[in-house]
């Protein structure tokens, strides 16, 4: 309480930072300081129930779900009017960092009668009944609970290798830099188990978000008016998403309001480098088929040093690289898992072709190894291709995957044959530029009026936001597919370089499916 | 070995291999929250609770805070049973912690050099600086040379100490608040039509409306808790939405008459002429008005054909909503917020509303009324008690009788208090444009973003002798354009009490400690009023409650009677208060409900149920004035005319404080981006998400488009929480409440 306000001075004069303004300071700045408690005042009796029990009790069903049924949740879209409340619960109440929400909001326009149609559409994990993040985890940190149905992230077993953010077409899981783990919406299970309702669900102001039981074997999913073309929704086909959106009619010409929004995605620079250089490994650890690794050390060093350069940089791209050794766990579903297998098994061939030399006791190493790394490499490869291709992806679609991880390869196998053999170099050049086919089809794209796409998207990110990387791509293959033809050692820099940048635009110009964002200028990945 | 089976599409595992518990999943677990709060995160399960209402808009949500065993807030969730949000809230609530923690808090006054920086210094140094320089400033050029600019956004306390302490106790004259940009035109509307700035409805009208109808108002993302109120109606209501664009709200709504922007005068003339015709009016209620004759005579020539050129809404569709808001029986409610209230014409639109609700009788009973919806969460607070346009406490400056009430009350001089209101807010600045102005105190709000034309603000700027801000953050665009900066406690960190839309009083209260050397609003005035010399007048003015005691004692008598509150414990305990409760009408009551154990008012109370208003004949007004031209209609040059408004739930006002919140930033864009229609676009050669620049006669900006077909051809809209917006906007103003005209300027668009 403060007590020392003093009667101004007689003659009311300016006072000077007096001796009891500076008492008063003290003391005001003293008393901010204190908080008072008001535990005593309105402290409330403990142990009751939830006072908002009463509010959701009819948004939670009765009882479990029985076999053949699991939970889900069901947006009434006209009741879901914008207020994103359900962000903010969900962020409070399961005490998420500090940017982190497991629901977010978009929106849907369209209509083609004025005055022009819009929805707000919330969106969590939709708890598949085919996840693909559950299928494409390598070491089985997803589990689908066989009683609810809802899709559970074991944070302890996550790797970090983000996988599932690449599988899962609603963008659910997202990575948690500072814990090295993917994170997600687990419905709230652990209130649902006691009978409360999930954050959303207690937290939506006009009831728009509520918990059903839905037959697991529905092929009717009404998702979202999803399947319109050109409307850049995820297809609910590949996972088969669970949530129900009812309430109001979708009209065919909606699309999300972020459809034009070209943001890149993310470059993911470990993968980047682990794809290229393993290939470019490949290819040149290949190339002494004709002759032999121990007659062309340099290109057996060379090969193997990218190929380990290549694996070293997979593990910078995992936030929890101790634990992966459970990697095997996957195999049944995970293309990553069997990519892990299949590079873990090509691992010792550079290693035995390289130390060929230094092992004449063991008799035929460096031929038996030689003539594996080419269908060995080929078959690591194609589970590299695989795993973008399994995401279904437009831009990662195996044709195009596949000519840019083996045309990488080809290039650089038939850059080392033309090391030794010049026969070779015209090859060497021609596959450089053949393997730009996917690109050039995709700039083409982007450069065309049209209908919105996947494709289109990715052209518009290549010669919009992505257009000097791009130029310096093909740039540097341009005179990468020149220079090879006169000395390979010159033109490997500039290959390496060019490839670097290719995969660079791969991962930064695939248009990721996701559920529909708000408009105007979004935030970089 | 135990094995774990999860699911028939996955295959035995060994439990070694499955890590189903460990640090990471730990995080994650919930416990009881208890004090009725369901599962909480077991890391931020509280040691005890609190309750504050919320610090942006207007509803006035309680919000429960979670405190740690030191009585520090960390986390919070809506309060269950409060009549106001019934345990829901928008995001900007449940975020309302985020921006305390922000890194650019003032944490100690600065004051800039010689070479133009600002550098720390200490408060006795502030302090001094402030009253030399306005006393320097007072002596030179006399009292009308210096001016305030405040806030809606500070308990009333804090509000009355200002303006008493600047008037009463500093001798200045003017200083005005930025609920002149917000609600002014609502405060003048009603004052001239009852006689006192009195919103008449309670949030329970919205549940007992027959036929809601919304003008201007984007409830759901404005307010999104008063939409839960009209989502939890059971009368199956008539939702009837008038809004240039088709916003979340008239999505959601029965009825949308998307009207041209600003033909609603013309509109609610034409309404008022129909039912007239049709004689479905109520004779009682009109029994209680003046100026009926009038009226009557004056709409005789809005046939509804005459206001088809002005609404772009056909005669017949005219016909039906008159029907349609005069159906006998049926219970009308008219709602509105900035849509009205930032216009040219805004009070008397305001009144053309109030014009209906009187001569249909849809005033003064469930589920009726001529009802604005306010901003700020206390602009309420300020319209009693700011001592601005109306003396502390519901009061004229005018009246001679109220001046010699405050005087002994307060202890004030009679020769102290001044006989007239404050000159408005574009007339202080227009007075410092010309140099009679040489100093402004900003108080917990930004201009330098958020005035009307706001290159103004940067061009008058030179012209001031002293600039001092008061804020919590010294990153504002007015905090960095101070002489001074004096570092403020924020909501969440001091004590003192709200008052909402619907005339409910209730407490914030403290519950995170204030960064560095911060102080509250009410600290700094205690401060300045001992410096200045004049702290003997708020000697009683010990802290916030002390000053709510004697607030309090002088709205005895006025329409705001607030004597029978007793404290801020009444507040809580009472889930708020509507004004009024008088010390006799709570007795009288009491003694009636003597035996009930509910409190001896109702927690949802509304005016006028009697008939009578505040002016001296009892009866309300029925007020009018012909509709006038638009300031800057669009032009061969500035083909477009632009609307501006709020962008999403998540964004207030200029974002000092929605900005801090990563949450919050989530949720709406990033930067300024304009909503075109899809065919202007087209016809522009616009693409979605192309960068084009917007230019008025005033100023331009640089902007994302957004092709959003709820916008009607020829106009733009770009949310006002981007500062560039308000370089375009075009500095007209109502001439009855000086509002400024926010939402209709002419620009162009060019890719």
């Amino acid at each position: 309480m403060v007590t020392t306000l003093q009667p101004p001075p007689p003659d009311k004069a300016p006072a000077p930072p007096s001796g009891d303004l500076r008492t008063l300071i003290d003391e005001l700045v003293a008393e901010q300081g204190k908080l008072r408690t008001p535990v005593a005042c309105f402290s409330e009796y403990h142990n009751r129930q939830p006072d908002l029990a009463d509010h959701y009790r009819n948004l939670i069903p009765l009882s479990r779900p029985g076999p053949g049924e699991q939970y889900a949740f069901e947006v009434a879209l006209d009741r879901c009017t914008g207020c994103k409340a359900c962000v903010s619960a969900c962020h409070n109440l399961n005490g998420l960092d500090e940017s982190e929400a497991w629901r977010d909001t978009g929106t849907l326009v369209g209509g083609k009668v004025a005055p022009g149609w819009q929805q707000t559409i919330t969106t969590a994990c939709h708890h598949c009944e085919d996840p693909g993040c559950l299928t494409g985890c390598p070491v089985g940190a997803y589990e689908k609970d066989r009683s609810t149905g809802i899709v559970r992230h074991l944070d302890d077993q996550c790797i970090g290798c983000s996988y599932c953010i690449l599988k899962c077409p609603f963008d659910v899981p997202k990575y948690s830099k500072q814990r090295g783990i993917v994170r997600k919406c687990d419905m709230c299970h652990q209130r649902l188990s006691e009978g409360e309702a999930p954050a959303c669900v207690q937290a939506c102001p006009t009831e728009a978000i509520r918990i059903v039981k839905v037959p697991t074997t529905d092929e009717r999913r009404d998702f979202l008016g999803s399947g319109i073309l050109g409307s850049a929704l995820p297809d609910v086909a590949i996972t088969r998403p669970t949530t129900r959106y009812v309430g109001r009619e979708v009209p065919e010409t909606s699309f999300a309001a972020d459809r034009e929004q070209l943001v890149p995605q993310h470059a993911h620079w470990p993968l980047v480098f682990m794809l290229v250089l393993t290939q470019a490994g490949i290819g040149l650890l290949g190339a002494p088929i004709m002759k032999s690794a121990i007659s062309t050390p340099a290109l057996t060093w060379l090969g193997a040093i990218l190929f380990n350069a290549g694996m070293a940089a997979a593990t910078l791209h995992l936030g929890q690289p101790l634990k992966a050794w459970r990697f095997f766990l996957g195999l049944r579903t995970s293309w990553l898992s069997r990519e892990i297998l299949a590079f873990s098994l090509f691992a010792p061939i550079p290693l035995l072709l390289v130390a060929a030399p230094f092992l004449p006791f063991i008799p035929h190493v460096d031929p038996i190894a030689q003539a594996l790394v080419l269908p060995a490499g080929a078959v690591a490869i194609f589970t590299s291709a695989m795993i973008y291709h399994d995401t279904h992806r437009s831009l990662w679609r195996l044709p195009f995957s596949a000519t840019r991880f083996f045309g990488t390869m080809l290039a650089f196998l038939f850059l080392g044959l033309g090391s030794y053999q010049p026969l070779f170099l015209p090859l060497a050049s021609l596959t450089i530029c053949a393997k730009t086919a996917p690109e050039l089809y995709t700039c083409l794209l982007g450069l065309r009026e049209g209908a919105w796409t996947p494709d289109r998207h990715s052209g518009r990110l290549l010669l919009g936001p992505l257009q000097n990387f791009t130029l310096w791509r093909f740039g540097l293959a341009a005179l990468a597919a020149v220079v090879v033809l006169f000395n390979p050692w010159l033109a490997l820099p500039l290959l390496v370089s060019s490839e670097i940048l290719e995969r660079q635009l791969f991962f930064q110009a695939v248009q990721a499916p996701k559920m529909p964002g708000h408009a105007g200028p979004a935030a970089l990945h | 070995m135990r094995l774990i089976s999860n699911s028939p599409a996955t295959p035995v595992i060994p439990a070694f291999l499955k890590q189903h518990d460990g640090p990471l999943t730990r995080d994650l677990v919930q416990a009881p929250g208890d004090f009725g709060l369901g599962k909480v995160p077991a890391r931020l399960k509280p040691a005890a609770t609190t309750t504050s209402i919320c610090g942006y808009c207007a509803t006035g949500c309680q919000l429960k805070l979670h405190l740690d065993d030191d009585g520090r807030a960390i986390n919070l969730s809506p309060q269950a049973n409060y009549p106001v949000n019934l345990g829901m809230a928008c995001p900007k609530g449940w975020q309302a912690l985020d921006p305390l923690a922000a890194p650019d808090r003032g944490t100690t006054p600065l004051l800039r050099d010689a070479n133009g920086r600002l550098q720390p210094i200490d408060w006795a140094t502030a302090i001094d600086t402030f009253v030399s320089r306005f006393r320097d400033i007072q002596t030179r050029h006399g009292s009308d040379a210096a001016a305030y600019l405040s806030t809606g956004q500070i308990p009333f306390e804090e509000m009355a100490f200002l303006g008493c302490l600047w008037r009463f106790g500093m001798g200045f004259h003017h200083g005005d608040a930025n609920t002149r940009q917000c609600m002014a035109t609502a405060v003048t509307a009603y004052k001239q039509s009852f006689g006192f700035d009195a919103p008449p409805y309670t949030y329970a009208d919205f549940e007992e409306s027959d036929v809601i109808v919304l003008v201007g108002a984007n409830l759901c993302i404005a307010h999104p808790i008063l939409w839960q109120r009209i989502m939890r109606n059971r009368r199956a209501p008539k939702i009837i939405v008038i809004d240039p664009r088709a916003t979340e709200t008239a999505q959601a709504a029965t009825h949308h008459l998307q009207l041209r922007p600003k033909g609603d005068l013309a509109l609610y003339y034409a309404l008022a002429h129909c039912i007239l015709r049709d004689g479905r009016i109520d004779p009682a209620s009109i029994e209680r008005t003046e100026g009926f004759d009038e009226f009557a005579a004056f709409v005789k020539d809005f046939t509804p054909d005459s206001a088809v050129e002005a609404t772009g809404i056909p005669a017949e569709t005219i016909e039906a909503i008159a029907r349609d808001v005069s159906e006998p029986g049926k219970r009308v409610s008219w709602w509105w917020t900035m849509g009205i209230n930032q216009s040219y014409e805004g009070v008397r639109t305001a009144q053309a509303i109030i014009n209906l609700s009187l001569i249909t009788g849809n005033i003064g009973k469930p589920g009726t009324g001529p009802n604005s919806i306010t901003g700020q969460c206390n602009a309420m607070g300020s319209r009693l008690f700011s001592n601005t346009t109306s003396l502390v406490g519901g009061h004229d400056f005018g009246n001679e009788l109220h001046r010699a009430k405050v005087s002994e009350m307060l202890g004030v001089p009679l020769a102290s208090i001044p006989t007239e209101p404050t000159i408005a807010y574009d007339e202080i600045l227009r007075a410092a444009e010309d140099g009679k102005i040489k100093a402004l105190w900003i108080v917990a709000t930004n201009p330098f973003h958020s005035w009307i034309d706001s290159g103004r603000l940067e061009r008058l700027r030179d012209k001031l002798e002293f600039l001092v801000v008061q804020d919590m953050y010294h990153s504002t665009e007015s905090a960095r354009a101070a002489d001074l900066f004096l570092p403020a406690a924020g909501w969440g960190e001091k004590s003192g009490c709200f008052i909402n839309s619907e005339r409910r009083i209730a407490p914030i209260r403290p519950a995170r400690r204030a960064p560095g050397q911060t102080l509250s609003d009410f600290r700094i005035f205690q401060l300045i009023a001992h410096a200045w010399g004049c702290g003997d007048l708020f000697e009683k003015w010990t802290d916030p409650e002390a000053a709510f005691r004697i607030l309090r004692d002088l709205t005895i008598d006025r329409p705001c009677d607030i004597t029978g509150i007793s404290g801020y414990d009444h507040l809580d305990r009472a889930g708020g208060i509507q004004w009024p409760l008088g010390r006799a009408a709570l007795q009288a009551a009491a003694s009636v409900e003597a035996h009930s154990q509910d409190p001896p008012h109702s927690t949802e109370r509304r005016l006028f149920s009697d008939g009578i208003y505040y002016t001296p004949s009892g009866k309300a007004r029925l007020l009018f004035s012909p509709p006038a031209p638009m300031p800057e209609p669009p032009d061969a040059e500035h083909p477009f005319l632009l609307l501006t408004g709020r962008g999403s739930s998540s964004q207030w006002h200029t974002q000092t404080r929605t900005s801090k919140s990563d949450i919050l930033r989530k949720l709406y864009p990033s930067g300024a981006y304009v909503e075109i229609h899809p065919r202007d676009a087209r016809a522009l050669g616009i693409v979605d998400h192309q960068i084009v620049t917007v230019r008025s006669r005033r100023g331009s900006m640089i902007a994302t488009a957004y092709l959003a077909p709820t916008v009607q051809r020829g106009q733009l809209f770009i949310p006002m929480h981007y500062p560039e917006v308000n370089r375009l906007t075009h500095p007209s103003f109502d001439p009855h409440s000086r509002q400024p005209n926010y939402k209709a300027c002419a620009v162009a668009i060019v890719p």
